[in-house]
């Protein structure tokens, strides 16, 4: 009976702690590379720690025209962050997963006018984003689609 | 089997089934964690790829880089003058007024427009907005040519009501696929004399414009269109010609919509920019707050072009200020009496020679316009 009793007992906080890790993981669907609908980047999404990080993996044009080398972050508020590349650069920053396909409290770094914006991102099937920047509420913002890429082995 | 080897039992199981879950955890985060540093992570494996889903498509963007950011909340001030007007004296026997003549004025006046997005997804940016814009005439030296006293109800109107323009727009761009691109504005505008009691709904003016345009490039789009517009001060329906530019080093650049707008761009950085150019301002301003002349069906048709420089610059993040100052030149203040409150369409000469009952002329005086904006992302 005791027995009995105490697999119950396992089975109970096995089933616990198996859905904290489903929890967990289900904010790592967006994980990821995925492609704004400008065309003009790739963003590959990670998990550090339980955020989510977007960083630049990949440039339509990658060279600046003038300098002739890769594109540095030169619209970049602090001077001395504008030599940084942004190839690599983290443009999304601090998403937490909220459940139900969203993923909240983080933010969007636009390189085009080095300003940040308040972000959420939403999953509205497995291979689409919606990206909504905004500024303060959400109604002042815009809303892009990013898609799912695959990288294709050499 | 005693209870300590149920204990040891539970404990070593326990152990296996924790060990496990986090053993398929830490699995997860080995996935999910970046291996490799930004230094050292080779990038050109993400030049070959591929839509997951393969009925994805691309569309093009609204925007180019290095134009101007859009204003989603605008309020200003606009002043204009000192100058002088020339006015006519009614004619087509409505036997009211008297010419006037030398009269110095200033007009001046506050401007707020916001645009906000309804809808912002990759194939269809849908924009709402509303303006209010007014102009008030500080009239200084009135001389009458006959009794030298005002007489002119539309001076006395212009003094003792002022102008303002109040409506609602909307704004869809449609991608059609990563180069062509469909943009429509609408809008409807009460503009006249009126104040808090505004005016019937049926004085509403109605513009339009649709573009069918091409972004081959990250730094080029261009379009051409037809609208239905009121900025010759009549209504008019004219072609028009969108073009943006940005050079390779993102220093200048063009902002035109011609014919209404069209100014060159200097861009310092992404948070300083300099226009040069012109804007044509204009509208049909009912007469409508005094009673005796109400009944008239009488319109202003204003039209201005404003030749300027504006200074725009990100003040704080998202809060932008723009400065502009230039010369106002007056392109038409005359005005109208419409036959059973029907439109008039001259275009421009070609399709009707009606006189206007009023030919007033402005001379052009230096303006400047200062405003507070919130932009878009």
């Amino acid at each position: 009976m005791k027995k009995l009793l105490l697999i119950a007992i396992i089975a109970f906080f096995g089933t616990i702690l198996s859905s904290f890790v489903y929890q967990d993981n289900a904010g790592d669907r967006l994980i990821g590379v995925w492609e704004p609908s400008n065309g003009r980047a790739r963003v590959k999404v990670e998990k550090i720690g339980a955020k989510y990080y977007g960083k630049i993996v990949w440039l339509k044009e990658a060279i600046d025209p003038v300098t002739k080398q890769p594109k540095v972050d030169k619209n970049n508020p602090d001077p001395n962050l504008q030599n940084i590349p942004l190839k690599g650069f983290r443009m999304l920053k601090d998403f937490i997963y909220a459940g139900k396909d969203e993923w909240n409290e983080g933010t969007i770094y636009d390189p085009l006018n080095g300003s940040t914006y308040s972000c959420t991102i939403k999953m509205t099937d497995k291979n689409s984003l919606e990206i909504r920047g905004y500024i303060g509420v959400s109604a002042l913002g815009r809303t892009d689609i990013w898609k799912r890429l695959e990288v294709k082995k050499k | 089997m005693n209870y300590f080897h149920l204990y040891k039992r539970a404990t070593i199981t326990a152990c296996f089934l924790i060990s496990f879950l986090a053993s398929a955890n830490a699995q997860t985060d080995t996935a999910t964690t970046p291996k490799k540093t930004t230094e050292d992570e080779d990038f050109s494996m993400y030049d070959e790829v591929g839509f997951v889903d393969q009925s994805a498509k691309r569309y093009c963007s609204p925007k180019i880089e290095g134009l101007s950011p859009a204003k989603l909340i605008s309020l200003g001030f606009d002043f204009q003058g000192p100058y002088k007007m020339t006015l006519d004296t009614f004619n087509n026997n409505i036997n009211q007024g008297s010419p006037e003549n030398g009269i110095s004025t200033v007009t001046s006046g506050a401007r707020f427009s916001c645009n906000i997005p309804v809808v912002s997804k990759t194939s269809l940016v849908w924009q709402m907005g509303a303006n209010y814009w007014e102009s008030g005439y500080n009239i200084t030296n009135q001389t009458t040519a006959a009794s030298g006293y005002v007489e002119n109800p539309m001076l006395k109107s212009l003094q003792s009501n002022g102008l303002r323009t109040m409506g609602v727009n909307t704004t869809l761009f449609k991608p059609l696929n990563d180069k062509n691109f469909l943009l429509f504005q609408g809008s409807a505008d009460m503009s006249g004399d009126y104040d808090w009691n505004l005016m019937p709904a049926k004085f509403m003016k109605y513009s339009a414009a649709l573009i069918y345009g091409k972004r081959p490039s990250e730094k080029k789009q261009w379009g051409l269109g037809l609208s239905r517009t009121y900025r010759a001060g009549e209504l008019n329906y004219i072609p028009i010609l969108l073009f943006n530019y940005t050079d390779a080093a993102n220093k200048w650049g063009t902002e035109i919509l011609f014919p209404a707008r069209a100014h060159v761009r200097r861009t310092i950085n992404s948070r300083n920019m300099i226009f040069a150019g012109y804007e044509l301002e204009g509208q049909s301003y009912r007469l409508y707050r005094m009673e005796s002349i109400r009944n008239q069906d009488l319109e202003i048709r204003r039209a201005e072009i404003r030749l300027r420089l504006v200074y725009e610059f990100s003040l704080k993040d998202f809060l932008w200020m723009s400065i502009q100052a230039g010369y106002r030149i007056n392109y038409r203040y005359d005005v109208d009496r419409l036959n059973n409150g029907e439109e008039i369409f001259r275009a421009f000469g070609l399709l009707s020679k009606e006189p206007y009952i009023m030919k007033n002329t402005l001379t052009n005086p230096f303006y400047f316009n200062i405003s507070l904006n919130l932009v878009s992302p």
